[in-house]
């Protein structure tokens, strides 16, 4: 897995390439969680290099979610696979994430 | 009927292995992608709640994994002998909740009960058995 933050002028962009799963969660985590401690008002998560996730990596996207509604900011995912967005269906999640098809979508909406 | 069976020990690291012997096995069962990402979500489901949950000492424990397959269905056998849990029983989360209100976690058992079309479980002899089955070539 590999994460990298790039923060411009309004928002974040985070881009989350390879698998999120039960043995690297904690550092995706970690990572994200600074994303939010940064005081991040928006954050764009790129998941169109994300081609594995589990429940452990779902958990944090829900922890990110609560943090930035706390928060009163945004939080975006886009480009997410056809398989992850099964995962995303199957838990309920597609309908609290903000999604877009890419990161330009994304950015601006 | 083909059968392989694999055998992993009860730490997080052998996830990374249950990953590569599914791409093998998928290979050599001519399994689509989707279905390979699907059998190593539901294995790292089960296997992170035996690891984490099903071990009561700090020994090491091996938990046996038997794939079977037939023309139209494929069968997982989990045998562990860690404390008896039926992941059957857990009750499925709510998904009408707003995100404020969903709660952190709960989703493995839930995941591997969509993905798989059976999941039965026994206690036989001091051991755990979960069996998933799935239906294929459909």
């Amino acid at each position: 897995m590999n994460v990298t933050v790039l923060k411009s002028e309004g928002y974040t962009l985070v881009s989350v390439e390879g698998r999120v799963d039960s043995t690297n969660a904690g550092e995706f985590e970690k990572s994200m969680l600074e994303v939010v401690a940064d005081g991040a008002t928006k954050i764009v998560l790129d998941c169109s290099e994300l081609n594995y996730i589990s429940s452990t990596g779902l958990r944090i996207f829900l922890i990110v979610q609560k943090k930035m509604m706390a928060n009163k900011g945004q939080f975006c995912l886009c480009g997410l696979q056809a398989g992850i967005k099964e995962i995303f269906d199957i838990s309920g999640f597609s309908s609290i994430f903000k999604m877009f098809p890419d990161k330009e979508s994304a950015i601006n909406g | 009927m083909k059968c392989k069976t694999l055998f992993v020990k009860n730490q997080i690291a052998e996830l990374i292995h249950v990953a590569d012997y599914l791409e093998e096995l998928g290979e050599e069962w001519e399994f689509s992608i989707p279905l390979v990402f699907s059998l190593n979500l539901v294995l790292e489901e089960a296997l992170t709640n035996i690891i984490l949950y099903g071990f009561e000492d700090q020994s090491e424990h091996q938990i046996e994994i038997d794939f079977k397959k037939s023309d139209d269905k494929l069968f997982i056998t989990l045998i562990d002998d860690g404390i008896a849990y039926d992941p059957t029983l857990k009750a499925d989360p709510d998904l009408s909740l707003s995100a404020e209100d969903r709660p952190i976690g709960g989703l493995g058992v839930f995941l591997i009960k969509k993905i798989m079309d059976q999941v039965v479980y026994n206690r036989n002899e001091n051991k755990n058995l979960l069996i998933l089955t799935k239906n294929i070539n459909l």
